[in-house]
């Protein structure tokens, strides 16, 4: 349907002879919306319509006539061809367009104005054409090129009615692209195109960037640039891209999915945007060696940053500055490294608090905000390179709606005892699990929420930011979650990955110690020393 | 939101417990007694599942039903009907109720599978049940 070429320009936009119309007018019906009928405004053609293109279907079928307009059409399956555009069809409209687009639409004025067969020249609307002058359109239906033909489709039948595209919709379809992500799309259009692997999309106030622009970089392919044979086997090397990314001096809020999914991606700066926080599906990008997340709007890490600083590629990692929460304003519930000496043995057990516990519970009362390393003489020990474990904030524990519940160990008891904490998840939980994988999730808009039950749409929410953020994970147990059900800061200090050079604390450094919040997926994914059992 | 299968699709068998399925005969006589080791849950469209009561307590409303200090006839009787729900998705539900009673205690439980024309129904289940 959408291959079919457009109806050429009507052979007879010429003032037609009413005599002839008549002669072969089979129904008095018909007639009667001849005379009606008017010239179209666009005899002239120079004339472009200001308003959006109306639409007109096709009448391409010989047998069809007003007798039989309630019968299917024979061999079009039912269904006609739409045109949308000037009155002689220069675009074919998507047939392709949802049901609940058409709601609205329909009583909307196309703006297109029809011209009379009769007034000619003086084709204005007159007052007392006014009321008339949108059924008017409608009739335009008729074929003009069988002149003694009847509507074969009723005007207000399904799907043949003329509807206006609406300014709205072709910003949803994304036609109407703003500059700075043309220019963007350019850029890695570019890219793709030379193999190159260094993206910069730097000053281009993004506010966001578009859903697809960044997909089709997973496919970048780094061209060898060998023109001869090479003598030694040095000159070969990897094909693999070494992708980067540059997005400094943006505006943008929230990141993509997609760029999380490019698992080629080692070098991404993120400076000076506003972004307020970073979804924790960055631990995806298991290649990531340097990453810049400074002047930006953010309070706290994703706990899963820190993975990709233990266990994965990341080197040079620049935090600061950025607004964090500060060590000396946090509640700390427990801390997990003592200034002085007696630290040093402190530090290797911190991958696993249970060894520790009977020393934490001794230091806990210590306001201490002035951590430093300890001293050392000669070469620095192994976990000078590492990041260490400062503090653990208070855990927060949410009940089944979301809603956090008390945070003195009584409420929390009492709570917890009516349901003993379960590594099951709940029936709800399971549901939005499956729910937010459904690929029709993103494309409920707002208002089509409001059709389902009003209990489900901050839920049906929910589902979809997790969407957006491409799935989030439980820091304990690494299984994927909806509703979080505890949260809780652990302070880690990260001084030798920061600032753009990997090297060994020195002897004695002071801590500086950067929030990373963690989440549990139930209230069995708790901070080991919190645990209620 | 429901998909139309073949029909029977349609048919909820009781839940599948081998246990229950001995158990069956027997209990049917005893279901009156307010202690006893099984309930039967009736969706609005009559079909009837009977489970442990272990596993219909992991629900906070059926618990709440149940429980024999509050006299609801339910307790008495040990037989819940649950109005708003239909068979298809009790039957889902009941599936969930044993997958908790079975994980509770375990450390890395798998997700029960979930049709997802049966997302958004069982979520309201979910509201309804406090589970």
């Amino acid at each position: 349907m959408d291959n079919e070429v457009p109806l050429p320009p009507p052979r007879r936009l010429r003032h037609r002879s009413p005599a002839r119309a008549n002669q072969s007018a089979p129904v008095s019906v018909a007639s009667s919306f001849r005379k009606s009928r008017r010239l179209s405004r666009f005899d002239d053609r120079s004339s472009q319509p200001s308003s959006d293109p109306a639409l007109f279907s096709s009448d391409d079928i010989p047998a069809s006539g007003l007798e039989n307009y309630n019968a299917p059409a024979p061999g079009a399956g039912g269904r006609k061809r739409r045109y949308r555009g000037t009155w002689w069809g220069e675009q074919v409209q998507d047939p392709k367009r949802k049901r609940a687009d058409f709601k609205e639409k329909r009583n909307v004025d196309s703006g297109v104005w029809m011209g009379s067969d009769e007034s000619g020249a003086e084709s204005l609307l007159t007052s007392e054409d006014s009321p008339a002058w949108g059924e008017d359109l409608l009739k335009t239906v008729l074929d003009p090129r069988a002149p003694g033909r009847a509507p074969t489709d009723l005007p207000f039948s399904r799907g043949s009615v003329p509807i206006p595209a609406s300014p709205r919709q072709i910003v949803v379809n994304g036609n109407e692209e703003s500059e700075e992500h043309r220019f963007a799309r350019k850029v890695v259009n570019d890219c793709l195109e030379k193999g190159e692997e260094s993206i910069d999309l730097g000053n281009f106030n993004m506010r966001t960037i578009p859903i697809d622009m960044l997909q089709s970089l997973q496919h970048l392919t780094k061209l060898p640039s060998l023109r001869e044979p090479p003598i030694s086997e040095n000159a070969y090397f990897s094909l693999r891209p070494f992708l980067r990314i540059y997005l400094p001096n943006n505006s943008l809020a929230t990141l993509p999915r997609e760029l999380f999914e490019l698992k080629d991606l080692r070098v991404l700066s993120l400076r000076n945007n506003k972004l307020t926080s970073i979804p924790c599906t960055i631990r995806d990008l298991s290649a990531l060696q340097v990453l810049n997340l400074s002047v930006n709007r953010l309070s706290h890490l994703p706990w899963e940053l820190l993975v990709l600083l233990q266990k994965g590629e990341l080197k040079h990692f620049t935090p600061r500055p950025n607004p964090f929460l500060s060590i000396e304003d946090a509640d700390i519930a427990e801390w997990h490294c003592k200034s002085g000496e007696s630290q040093h043995e402190k530090n290797d057990g911190n991958y696993d608090d249970d060894d520790h516990k009977d020393d934490d519970k001794g230091n806990e009362k210590l306001p201490q905000t002035q951590a430093t390393f300890t001293e050392y003489e000669g070469t620095p020990p192994d976990d000078a390179w590492t990041a260490i474990h400062v503090a653990t904030g208070p855990t927060t524990l949410y009940n089944m709606d979301g809603k956090p519940i008390g945070n003195t160990p009584s409420s929390r008891l009492a709570k917890t005892q009516q349901t003993a904490p379960t590594n099951a998840p709940s029936l709800r939980e399971l549901s939005l699990r499956a729910l937010w994988k459904l690929p029709g999730l993103d494309f409920i808009a707002e208002e089509e929420k409001l059709e389902f039950p009003s209990l489900v749409i901050p839920l049906l929410s929910l589902a979809q930011g997790v969407r957006a953020d491409g799935g989030w994970y439980c820091s304990v147990c690494q299984r994927e979650f909806v509703s979080r059900r505890a949260e809780w800061m652990e302070w880690w200090d990260c001084t030798p990955h920061e600032n753009g050079m990997k090297r060994p604390r020195a002897s004695g450094e002071k801590m500086r110690p950067l929030p990373f919040k963690r989440y549990g997926c139930s209230w069995a994914c708790v901070p080991d020393s919190q645990r209620v059992d | 939101m429901r998909a139309h299968g073949p029909p029977s699709r349609h048919v909820p068998q009781p839940v599948e417990d081998r246990r229950l399925r001995d158990l069956h005969a027997s209990t049917r006589t005893n279901m009156a007694s307010p202690t006893s080791e099984y309930v039967t849950l009736v969706s609005c469209d009559g079909f009837e599942f009977i489970i442990p009561r272990s596993a219909a307590c992991v629900s906070g409303t059926i618990r709440r039903m149940l429980d024999p200090s509050s006299k609801f006839s339910e307790a008495i009787t040990g037989r819940c009907t649950l109005e708003t729900l239909t068979g298809i998705v009790l039957e889902k539900v009941c599936e969930y109720l044993l997958y908790n009673e079975k994980h509770k205690d375990q450390a890395n439980v798998s997700d029960m599978d979930i049709p997802p024309e049966l997302c958004l129904e069982l979520l309201m289940a979910a509201d309804y049940l406090d589970t």
